[in-house]
């Protein structure tokens, strides 16, 4: 384990490199995105539709760098104390228990209610200790000491609240906490937050951040994360494979498929032995590539075209 | 470089994306890392250090192609072409001037007969940014700053080149000279032309669009023509989202805040008074009940337009909206906005209802017949009208009935104030039944008086 930045990147084709060794085929942008953020210890925002490497962009990040990920999910009504920290009271409880007669020792000779109470506060800070504190993400994230990439999943699903409160830590990378003081990263975490747009976030958030959006990639992108992520898969199925979602994502559906999806069909279709795509095949995978029967439905007349188009495009 | 750099924020700025200082420092701070060799680069890191969304993303992206262009002065070459085809024409022994037969020493014109075309480029943009072409924002400064970038570039002395070459009439390389310097600033004059309208095109994008949008902001709504119509529609709904984004937002205040301890007793009472179960004090956002009415006679038509426009967009912050028209008689139109698309339903409200001259009086009897039985005092009234009665019976013991039983009264008349007492206005005699009565002609006061209505509903004063 390194210091996470302990080795700069040199370049933006540095990264792309290293991403590429990783399995992760990234942009321009991407590359561009995370040699800033990691130069100049930005949080990134990243957007744009589900499935297309948002969240692995973080995971592959943390690979490269050879750091551990820190992750947190976020939905509604998550708070400080599912984010951040909270005591372990049932420990605390337990303790407390395990200790009674210990403390009547410890009462011994006191004489009055307020020496009694001056000898139980000499102790009490013993309760509030690391020791009874169960970290959560944020924390943790602020206490790994060679550094960390922090992913923050799906931030547009957390509250107000929770979004204000993390500004704190995006921009001073430190969180008070009362019975403890203030408590500083070591090392500032490289951060990642996603967000699916369903909901406007905050200015103050965005302005905190650089601002990177995925879009679904092109053709020529897309064959070369298919060739990286299923090797075994042909040449000319690749091709086919590819043109067939591309002209699928131009129809008007529901949910358009996105790149976790074209490899899961790839493999798919590699598991089931074929090598080129036909119209039965097709059909029969057909929901791998789509998640609502009403866009299987509306696939149903354009099938044979687009396997037509797949095959004219291999050259087959 | 420095300089560079604040006039592309410059030029985003004036496509409509905000930038910050801060963000300026940040974005800087990244270009520097990332360094300007690689033009893709230098793009990526400008789009994801200043856009905060998608959009302003392709926007960035746009600025800076049409920033970053250099094609200036890339067409010097076929300077004095035409000229010596229409000479070779014309008589075969006129010898074509060569360039180096210049002997003085004026720069411009010198870069001009060496065809220089980056030194050139470099000169202009140096006037460029000493005449402060960076503030231009109207199409009318386009030839200010032309004439301003030239006379800094040295157009004094090629015209005195110019004059003294024409002087030396008698020796033929002279004229040849001359004309040839001659045609070259008119090279010149084009070109800077050309520039000076690029930059116009860039920084000052939206500023035409925004002194439009201004105007009309505060323009009286009875003189806005039909053809604005659709960017009035923007604005208002400009303007209602920042009013609803304002009064929407939900309060999560359940198991914080205060105790409710009457509330709490109340309801442990069932647990023999141990406190059991607590009640916290919750604050919600009581969204306010509105019944509009409006006038729709000829003579403030167009103000219920534009009400009724705003008032709907602003739906989600509304519990219930009630509308009506009248000019004689109270009409309910509540069904015309569910089966029709806003916009469209103001048409046709206009249409069918519209024009004839108003009685207030009947309408007021007409309203307490229908609805006075439907107004709580969680019912907030809101009156458009001139109160321009034609000299008819004003009915005012309906309007104290109204104020009596309504939570608020609101008047607004498209008419200021010192008219108000003048010829058939009946306005003086309403106006002690209302809990506000004010002049409402531009889309401004509409706002404003929307927005008041809001804060007292809502009790965030």
């Amino acid at each position: 384990m390194k210091k996470l930045y302990q080795d700069t990147f040199r370049s933006v084709e540095e990264i792309q490199n290293r991403f590429e060794e990783a399995k992760y085929i990234c942009s321009d942008q991407i590359a561009t995105c995370v040699y800033i953020a990691h130069n100049l210890q930005k949080p990134i925002l990243v957007e744009g539709p589900a499935g297309v490497g948002k969240t692995e962009l973080a995971k592959t990040t943390a690979e490269i760098l050879d750091v551990p990920l820190v992750r947190l999910q976020c939905y509604e009504g998550l708070d400080e104390s599912k984010a951040l920290y909270e005591w372990k009271y049932a420990k605390q409880l337990l303790y407390t228990q395990l200790l009674k007669d210990k403390l009547g020792e410890l009462l011994e000779g006191a004489s009055g209610l307020s020496e009694s109470m001056d000898k139980i506060h000499s102790h009490d800070d013993l309760f509030f200790s690391e020791s009874f504190l169960e970290p959560r993400p944020l924390y943790k994230a602020l206490h790994e000491e060679l550094g960390c990439v922090l992913l923050i999943d799906e931030v547009d699903k957390s509250d107000h609240e929770f979004e204000a409160f993390l500004l704190e830590i995006l921009s001073e990378f430190q969180v008070s906490i009362p019975e403890l003081g203030t408590i500083k990263a070591k090392i500032k975490p490289l951060v990642f937050l996603t967000s699916n747009n369903s909901r406007e976030l905050s200015d103050a958030l965005k302005r905190r951040c650089l601002h990177l959006y995925i879009p679904y990639p092109d053709e020529k992108l897309e064959s070369r994360i298919l060739s990286s992520r299923v090797p075994e898969l042909s040449d000319t199925l690749r091709k086919e494979v590819v043109s067939f979602v591309q002209n699928v994502r131009e129809l008007d559906l529901k949910k358009v498929p996105s790149i976790s999806e074209t490899i899961d069909w790839a493999k798919t279709l590699l598991l089931l032995h074929s090598e080129q795509l036909d119209p039965p095949m097709v059909k029969q995978t057909l929901n791998v590539l789509l998640k609502f029967e009403t866009d299987i439905e509306a696939m149903r007349d354009h099938t044979m075209a687009f396997i037509n188009k797949a095959h004219k495009r291999s050259g087959t | 470089m420095q300089q560079t750099l604040e006039d592309f924020y410059k030029v985003v700025r004036a496509a409509g994306v905000n930038i910050s200082p801060s963000d300026s420092i940040e974005t800087s701070r990244s270009v520097t890392l990332v360094g300007y060799s690689n033009r893709q680069i230098l793009k990526n890191a400008f789009q994801v250090s200043l856009a905060k969304s998608l959009a302003e993303q392709d926007l960035v992206a746009e600025c800076f192609e049409q920033y970053f262009r250099f094609n200036t002065f890339e067409t010097i070459e076929q300077l004095g072409h035409e000229q010596k085809n229409s000479a070779d024409a014309n008589a075969d022994e006129a010898i074509p001037v060569p360039t180096d037969e210049y002997q003085g020493d004026q720069p411009l014109a010198k870069m001009l007969l060496d065809r220089d075309a980056a030194s050139l480029s470099t000169e202009m943009k140096k006037a460029a940014r000493e005449v402060g072409l960076s503030d231009i924002w109207f199409f009318t400064q386009k030839s200010l700053y032309t004439q301003q970038i030239m006379q800094k570039m040295g157009l004094r002395d090629l015209q005195n080149e110019i004059a003294q070459a024409a002087g030396k009439g008698d020796c033929p390389g002279g004229t040849g000279l001359a004309e040839e310097l001659r045609q070259a600033k008119d090279y010149l004059a084009e070109q800077v032309k050309d520039f000076v309208e690029q930059q116009l095109s860039m920084f000052g994008k939206n500023a035409a669009k925004n002194l439009r949008e201004e105007h009309l902001q505060s323009a009286k709504l009875s003189n806005i023509e039909q053809r604005d119509f659709h960017i009035m529609h923007h604005l208002v709904l400009k303007m209602a989202k920042r009013l609803s984004t304002q009064y929407s937002r939900k309060k999560k205040r359940e198991n914080r805040g205060q105790l409710d301890f009457r509330k709490t007793l109340r309801r442990n009472a069932a647990y023999d008074g141990v406190l059991f179960e607590t009640y916290w004090k919750t604050k919600y956002i009581d969204k306010p009940r509105l019944m509009v009415m409006c006038d729709v006679s000829g003579s403030v038509q167009a103000y219920a337009r534009f009400l009724l426009l705003f008032v709907y967009s602003l739906n989600d912050v509304m519990t219930r909206i009630d509308s009506y028209v009248f000019t004689g008689n109270l009409i309910n139109v509540n069904d015309i906005f569910e089966d029709y698309p806003v916009e469209q339903a103001i048409d046709i409200i206009m249409d069918r209802h519209g024009l004839g001259g108003s009685d207030y009086g009947t309408t007021l009897l007409d309203l307490e017949d229908q609805c006075m039985d439907d107004i709580d005092n969680k019912t907030t009234v809101l009156i458009l009208g001139d109160a321009r009665n034609n000299f008819l019976a004003p009915r005012s013991e309906v309007m104290q009935l109204l104020y009596q039983r309504a939570k608020r009264v609101i008047w607004l008349n498209p008419e200021p104030e010192n008219f108000w007492k003048t010829g058939d206005s009946v306005m003086y005699k309403y106006r002690p039944y209302c809990h506000l009565a004010s002049t409402c002609n531009t889309l401004e006061h509409l706002e404003r008086m929307l927005d008041k209505l809001l804060k007292a509903a809502t009790g965030t004063v």
